[in-house]
């Protein structure tokens, strides 16, 4: 297997399908009594950015650790075009890798760190620079790590990932330690990979973070899949999940008025309620025909933060705080769990 | 392989705790070799130095004993060893170890042909710096230069040999124990303290310590091993070089199964 060659795409193609770089599929990690990942599945495309989200703890460095063959792996397959890390040969020269905990000896030098990757790997002292001018960090090349910013070492650990010129990118809450400019430097840089054809999977706990920056998204909670799907359709669930406040005199009236019609509401204070999905235009007539006096009437428009808070902590059964939201609806559409029925509050 | 082991050897000489070492042996080895003048001719005021009966090395065994003076350097060797694998785990370094070579008992066996050049390189760097250092003493003490410099062959091939066994122990005992105070803290105590009392109880059982068959492969004692119950040469360089691999092949094993989170 040689590396990534750009005048050879065909060829590429037929190694690394372009429906997806990377596939997980059944994925689980036992440590000891924990279930960290469970049954996960899902797939990264090339040319795509992936955002692999969920809340801290929900498995995902797991996960991502059991690609790079450095956690063992309890049941199912995670595999680069059909193949698992270890059997890829080179696999530096195929996937890229920036994780947390991953450190350098704090007395050598940025430069050394990365002939000795190079070295090992069998790729050419050229690349050393290369990747080093890449990652803007060529004036610090002798420096040793140790005297390295946080942000410098989230650099350096790109550079070593790019110093195969892989065709699939996995980073692990990349933007951790680094300021506004790097974080906006990080995703320049994640779409120019992406347009180059390559596959980028980026894990974060903050959708916000990675709205501008991914094409797909990998929602887990509890080491288990919530949902995969494009950001854009996440987005057009954002736009239709909406939520609407209503301030009432009248709170027991329009409790029952609710209760005749299918939909979610929740009580959220003595003279408030949220009704799930619902919109002026539907429920002012609603409170018109049954004279109910409205102090206010507020139409919440989901964020994506909000969906996928919602998604991620809808498994959070005991939590009554975070369950519902507005993805739920009338018509309540995903593997949404948790969804507050209608007339409890 | 090769390659492999040329980056784990840029990532020892790339950092400073190999050459601090290095330096330590060597400052051990010109005290041990000013002991060896500083121990006058009879009485004269040498205090507990004296030895009755003291003359400037000349025989061939007080020449070679010279040579190979710097012989306990092994212990640095040792921890040389240990310190090429426990290092990776110390500073975290072991998880881009991992992501270049993911078939890990592969990255041992590189880091056992690494220690194995490291010692001897250590040991070359001791015996250059005993013959420029002990070799110069001896002559401005009316010894002869050149008949220290005769005994070299005959100390060299064991004294490098040994040194490159002791380093292989050292990663194998660093692939079992990668905590890195944990292994050094063993390997010392057990050299230092616990052989010693081991072999004082059974004496027996010195030809198969570590140390006993080191002192057999070096074979400074030139064929009359046998009279102090020691092995061959050669059979003490195969013990060692066994407990060396056995070490480093439960290390590896444990490594396989090994969680790097």
């Amino acid at each position: 297997m040689s590396g990534y060659d750009p005048d050879s795409g065909n060829r590429r193609s037929t190694v690394w399908p372009m429906s997806s770089a990377i596939e997980v599929r059944g994925l689980s990690k036992q440590f000891g009594p924990l279930l960290a990942v469970d049954q996960l599945t899902f797939e990264v495309a090339a040319g795509r950015v992936t955002g692999f989200l969920g809340p801290n703890g929900s498995g995902k460095t797991t996960t991502l650790r059991m690609l790079l063959g450095l956690v063992s792996i309890s049941g199912g397959t995670a595999t680069f075009g059909g193949r698992r890390y270890v059997e890829l040969g080179q696999p530096i020269r195929h996937v890229g890798a920036v994780l947390e905990a991953t450190s350098f000896h704090p007395s050598r030098r940025a430069e050394d760190h990365l002939k000795s990757v190079a070295l090992g790997a069998g790729l050419p002292m050229s690349r050393v620079d290369e990747t080093l001018d890449l990652v803007g960090l060529s004036d610090v090349a002798r420096r040793r790590v140790g005297k390295f910013s946080l942000g410098m070492r989230q650099r350096l650990q790109l550079a070593t990932a790019l110093l195969g010129d892989p065709e699939i990118l996995i980073l692990d809450e990349p933007s951790n330690g680094l300021d506004p400019q790097g974080i906006q430097w990080l995703r320049t840089f994640i779409r120019h990979q992406a347009s180059l054809g390559h596959a980028v999977l980026v894990s974060s706990h903050l959708l916000s973070e990675m709205e501008e920056t991914v094409d797909d998204v990998v929602i887990v909670s509890h080491g288990r899949l919530v949902l995969q799907t494009t950001l854009a359709e996440l987005a057009q669930r954002a736009g239709t999940s909406t939520g609407l406040r209503v301030r009432t005199p009248e709170i027991a009236r329009l409790r029952t008025v609710l209760d005749a019609v299918p939909v979610y509401y929740r009580q959220t204070a003595d003279d408030s309620l949220t009704i799930d999905g619902a919109t002026p235009e539907w429920f002012g007539p609603l409170a018109a025909q049954h004279r109910i006096v409205l102090y206010e009437l507020v139409h919440d428009r989901g964020s994506l933060e909000d969906v996928f808070l919602s998604l991620t902590h809808g498994f959070d059964a005991g939590d009554p705080t975070l369950m519902g939201g507005p993805v739920a609806g009338p018509a309540p559409v995903g593997p949404v769990a948790g969804t507050t029925p209608g007339g409890r509050s | 392989m090769i390659t492999l082991v040329r980056a784990e050897w840029l990532k020892l000489r790339t950092t400073a705790v190999p050459w601090v070492l290095t330096g330590i042996a060597l400052i051990v080895n010109a005290l041990l070799i000013l002991v060896i003048f500083l121990t006058k001719p009879g009485g004269g005021g040498g205090g507990a130095l004296v030895s009755p009966g003291y003359t400037v090395p000349h025989t061939t065994q007080q020449l070679r004993n010279l040579v190979g003076s710097g012989f306990q350097g092994y212990l640095f060797a040792l921890l040389l060893g240990t310190l090429v694998v426990t290092t990776e785990f110390r500073h975290k370094t072991v998880t881009t170890s991992f992501l270049v070579t993911p078939v890990r008992p592969k990255l041992i066996a590189a880091k056992l042909l690494t220690a194995a050049i490291l010692g001897a390189v250590l040991a070359l760097v001791l015996l250059v710096g005993t013959v420029i250092g002990g070799g110069l003493t001896l002559a401005a003490r009316g010894g002869s230069f050149t008949d220290m410099v005769h005994q070299v062959p005959a100390v060299a091939p064991g004294f490098i040999l040994v040194f490159a066994l002791f380093a292989i122990l050292g990663v194998g005992v660093g692939s079992v124990l990668t905590n890195q105070v944990a292994a050094i803290i063993v390997v010392l105590g057990w050299f230092i303290i616990l052989e010693g009392i081991l072999t004082s109880l059974v004496h027996s059982a010195f030809k198969w310590v570590p140390t006993g068959a080191a002192v057999a492969a070096s074979n400074l004692t030139r064929d009359r091993g046998q009279d102090f119950g020691l092995f061959h040469w050669w059979q003490g360089a195969l013990l060692m070089l066994c407990y060396g691999l056995a070490f480093a092949v439960i290390g590896s094993l444990i490594l396989t199964r090994r969680d790097i989170t």
